[in-house]
C-alpha cells in the first residue's frame, strides 16, 4: 500500500533519506523510529508528495506519488506533529471543511460522533478553535483521518501533546483501523506505544533503514536496548 | 470543492474582525463621498440651470443698442454637469465651466472649481470613484496577502493539500470567496449610487445608466485583475510578511506614483504650449495669417476688391448693404479658420496625451481605469471638447446673425446703426446637448481594453502559479 523503492532525498548535498526502501502492506502499522533528524518527516513528505525525491520512487497502492500526487493524496490520511487548524472556525466546522476536502461529506451528526470517537469533549466541538488546546487541535487531526476513511495513514508523531488516556484511545483507534485493512506508517519518538500498536517497527538512521522487526519477533527484547544498540553501532 | 473553498474563504473573512473594520470604514468613506458629491451635483446643475435663465434675462433685456455693441456685451454659457460626476468628477474640478462668447474671440473655458475650492471642499472631493480606485485595492491587498502564504505559514496549507484538493481548485476558490466577501462590501455602494442617479435627470440620449452599467464592468474588471494579482504574490511568497510588502509597494507605485510619473512623462513627450504662447501664437495667426504671410489688412482689401467686382460696382458706398457687416463676417469667417486650426492641434494634443497615459495603464492598471472612468461618467477631456465646440459653434451662429442683421439692416457707420431690440429674441438660447453613451464608450475603449488585458492576464498567470503552490 505504502511504499518507497531506492528513495533518496538530499537537502543542499546532505543526504535526509538515503536508498530508502519500504513497503507497508494493508493491515499493517509500521513504527519508524529515530532519532531527531534520521528523515522521518522527510520519508513522510516524499510519500505525500510534498517533495521531489533525488532518486527512487514513493508509491502509494502502486501508483507512482510523482506522476499523480493528488491521486495517491485521495488515499491518504496525513496526521502532522501539529495539527493545524482554521481559528475562526469550530472544531465541527474544521471537521467539515477539511473532510469535504477530502471527498467526504458528512452530518453533523456525523461529524459529532467522529469527534467524540477521537476523544474530543462534547462541549468544545461547537467552540472555536482558537481556544483549542494542541492535544484538542490532535484531536481534531484524529478525527479527520477517520472522516476521510483513507486507505493509508501517514502519521507524524500523532499523538504529541496528547495526555496518557487520550493517546491510549489514540491506540485502540489505530488498531481497530489496522484491523480493517488500513496501512498505517508512524513516525514517532514512543517506544511503549511503538511496541504497543505497531505490527512492524523499524529503525532509521541518517535516512536509511538500520533495523526492521516484526514485533511478534522482538516480543521478549528490550526495545529500547535495541533502538540504543543500532544508535551506537 | 471550489464551493466549499469559496464558502469557507467567505465567511472566514467577515468572521475576521480587521476586514470587518476595513469593510465599515470602506462604506462610510464611500457612502459619505456618494451623498457629498451627490448633493454637490444637484447644487451645482441647479446653480448653473439659474445662471444660465439669470444671463438669458440679461441678454434679452440689454435694451438698445447697436449689433456690434451687442457682440461686445457677449453671453455666458454654462457647462452643465453630467449626472455621473456623482461617482467621478474626472476633470471637472480643473477645467472652466462657463464660456464666455462674444465677437472676435474664442475663449476657454473659465472659473475653475478647483480654484477657489477651500480645503474642506477639496477633501469633498473623495469621489466613489477614488475610493474604488485607490482604497478597495488596499481592502483586497488586506484580505488576500496571507490566502497562500499565510496558510503556509501556518501549517494549514499542507493540512488542505494532504487531502489530494488540486491547487489551482484552492486557489480559484479562494479567489471566488474573497471576491464574494468584497462584492458583499461593495454592491451596498453601488445600490446607494444608483439611488443617487436615479434622482438626477439625465439629458436626452445622455445613456446614464448605460454608462453606469459599462462603469461597474470596468471596476469589476480592475478589482478582478488586483485580486488576481494578490493571490498569485501570496501563492509565490515565502512568507506573508514578503507578500505584504511586496504588494504595498506595488499599490504605491499603482496608486501615488504611476500617476503623477505619467503626467510628467507625457508632458515630456508630447508638451502642450503654455497659456501665453498659444494665445499670442493665435492672435498672430489672426493678424498674419495662418502661414504667417498674409496680414489681415491685405486680405480684407482684397476681400473689398473681390466684393465690388462681384456685385460690380467700384465704390463701397455704392453697395446694397452696410459693408462693414459684411466685412465681419468674413474677418469672423477668417478668424475662425485660425482658431479651428489653432485649438483643433492643443485639443488633439492633449487627446493624444489622454490616450498615452491611457495605454501606460499597461504597466499601472490604474491609469486604464482612471480613463475609463471618467469617459464613462462624462467628465474626461473629450466630453470637455464636446462642449467646447458647441460653445463655439453657438458663438458663432450668435456673432453671425449680429453681423448679418448689421449689413442688412443698417446703413453705413463703422458699426452700423442700432438694432431692434427684437434682434435679441432671434438669438436661440444656448442649449447643449451632452454626446451620448456611444460616444462615451469610444473614449474609454482604450482604458476598457487596458483593463481587458489586465484581468485576463493575472488571471492566468494565477491559474499558471497556482500549481506551483508549495506547501512548506
Ligand atoms: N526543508 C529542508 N531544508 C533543508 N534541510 C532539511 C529540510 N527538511 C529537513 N531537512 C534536513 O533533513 C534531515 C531530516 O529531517 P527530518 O525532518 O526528516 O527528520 P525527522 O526524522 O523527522 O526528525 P524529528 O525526529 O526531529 O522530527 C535533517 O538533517 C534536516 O535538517
Ligand atoms: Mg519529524
Amino acid at each position: 500500500m505504502l511504499e518507497t523503492l531506492k528513495l533518496t532525498k538530499r537537502f543542499n548535498g546532505h543526504v535526509a533519506v538515503n536508498d530508502l526502501n519500504l513497503l507497508i502492506k494493508p493491515g499493517e502499522v509500521f513504527a519508524l523510529l529515530g532519532p531527531n533528524g534520521a528523515g522521518k518527516t522527510t520519508t513522510i513528505n516524499l510519500l505525500l508528495g510534498f517533495l521531489t525525491p533525488d532518486a527512487g520512487e514513493a508509491r502509494v497502492n502502486g501508483a507512482s506519488v510523482a506522476t499523480d500526487p493528488i491521486a495517491a493524496r485521495r488515499q491518504i490520511a496525513y496526521i502532522p506533529e501539529q495539527v493545524m487548524l482554521y481559528p475562526r472556525f469550530t472544531g465541527v466546522e474544521n471537521l467539515d471543511y477539511f473532510s469535504t476536502l477530502g471527498g467526504r461529506r458528512h452530518t453533523r451528526e456525523e461529524l459529532l460522533a467522529l469527534l467524540k470517537r477521537a476523544g474530543l469533549p462534547a462541549e468544545a466541538a461547537d467552540r472555536r478553535v482558537g481556544t483549542y488546546s494542541k492535544g484538542m487541535r490532535q484531536k481534531v487531526g484524529i478525527a479527520l483521518a477517520l472522516a476521510t476513511e483513507a486507505k493509508a495513514l501517514l502519521l507524524d508523531e500523532p499523538t504529541s501533546g496528547l495526555d496518557p488516556a487520550a493517546s491510549h484511545e489514540f491506540s485502540l483507534l489505530l488498531r481497530k483501523l489496522a484491523g480493517q485493512g488500513v496501512a498505517v506508517l508512524m513516525a514517532t519518538h514512543d517506544l511503549f506505544r511503538a511496541r504497543e500498536d505497531a505490527t512492524r517497527i523499524g529503525i532509521l538512521l541518517d535516512g536509511k533503514l538500520a533495523g526492521d522487526y516484526a514485533t511478534n519477533d522482538i516480543k521478549h527484547v528490550d526495545l529500547e536496548k535495541l533502538y540504543l544498540k543500532h544508535l551506537r553501532a | 470543492m471550489i464551493a466549499a473553498i469559496a464558502r469557507k474563504e467567505f465567511l472566514d473573512a467577515w468572521r475576521d474582525g480587521r476586514f470587518r473594520i476595513a469593510a465599515v470604514v470602506v462604506l462610510a468613506l464611500l457612502g459619505v463621498a456618494l451623498l457629498m458629491a451627490w448633493q454637490q451635483v444637484e447644487r451645482t446643475r441647479s446653480e448653473r440651470a439659474a445662471a444660465a435663465v439669470m444671463e438669458r434675462e440679461n441678454w434679452l433685456n440689454q435694451g438698445v443698442k447697436n449689433s456690434h455693441s451687442a457682440g461686445h456685451f457677449g453671453v455666458y454659457v454654462f457647462k452643465p454637469l453630467a449626472p455621473l460626476a456623482v461617482f467621478d468628477r474626472g476633470i471637472e474640478p480643473f477645467v472652466g465651466t462657463t464660456v464666455f462668447l462674444e465677437a472676435h474671440r474664442q475663449n476657454q473655458a473659465a472659473f475653475l472649481p478647483a480654484q477657489d475650492a477651500t480645503a474642506m471642499r477639496r477633501f469633498g472631493e473623495l469621489t466613489a470613484a477614488a475610493g474604488l480606485q485607490l482604497l478597495a485595492p488596499l481592502v483586497i491587498l488586506l484580505l488576500t496577502f496571507g490566502a497562500l502564504a499565510g496558510e503556509r505559514e501556518r501549517g494549514t496549507l499542507r493540512q488542505v493539500l494532504s487531502l489530494g484538493v488540486r491547487p489551482r481548485d484552492l486557489v480559484l476558490g479562494k479567489a471566488l470567496g474573497l471576491g464574494a466577501a468584497l462584492a458583499t462590501l461593495l454592491l451596498p455602494v453601488a445600490l446607494l449610487g444608483a439611488a443617487a442617479l436615479a434622482t438626477l435627470p439625465d439629458a436626452e440620449g445622455g445613456g446614464s445608466w448605460v454608462r453606469f452599467a459599462w462603469m461597474g464592468g470596468a471596476y469589476v474588471l480592475y478589482l478582478a485583475a488586483i485580486l488576481a494579482v494578490c493571490l498569485a504574490v501570496s501563492a509565490m511568497a515565502s512568507t506573508a510578511r514578503a507578500a505584504l510588502a511586496v504588494l504595498l509597494v506595488s499599490w504605491a507605485a499603482n496608486a501615488v506614483l504611476a500617476p503623477r510619473l505619467a503626467a510628467d512623462l507625457v508632458q515630456h513627450i508630447l508638451p502642450t504650449p503654455k497659456l501665453v504662447e498659444f494665445e499670442a501664437a493665435m492672435n498672430q495667426a489672426v493678424q498674419e495669417g495662418l502661414d504667417g504671410h498674409n496680414p489681415r489688412n491685405q486680405r480684407l482689401q482684397t476681400f473689398a476688391q473681390e466684393t465690388l467686382k462681384k456685385h460690380g460696382k467700384t465704390r463701397i458706398e455704392e453697395l446694397p448693404f452696410n459693408f462693414n457687416g459684411l466685412v465681419m463676417l468674413e474677418s469672423e469667417r477668417m478668424a475662425g479658420e485660425v482658431f479651428d486650426h489653432h485649438y483643433g492641434k492643443l485639443w488633439d494634443r492633449l487627446e493624444a496625451q489622454d490616450l498615452t497615459v491611457t495605454w501606460a495603464g499597461l504597466v499601472a492598471p490604474l491609469l486604464g481605469l482612471r480613463s475609463a472612468s471618467m469617459a464613462l461618467a462624462g467628465t474626461d477631456f473629450t466630453h470637455h471638447r464636446h462642449f467646447s465646440v458647441a460653445a463655439e459653434e453657438h458663438r458663432r451662429d450668435f456673432v453671425r446673425v449680429l453681423n448679418e442683421d448689421m449689413m442688412n439692416n443698417t446703413s453705413g457707420g463703422h458699426h452700423g446703426g442700432v438694432a431692434d431690440p427684437s434682434l435679441w429674441e432671434k438669438l436661440p438660447a444656448f442649449r447643449y446637448e451632452p454626446p451620448p453613451s456611444a460616444h462615451a464608450l469610444r473614449a474609454a475603449t482604450p482604458g476598457l481594453v487596458v483593463l481587458l488585458l489586465w484581468a485576463v492576464v493575472a488571471w492566468i498567470a494565477l491559474l499558471v502559479v497556482a500549481p506551483r503552490l508549495k506547501p512548506n
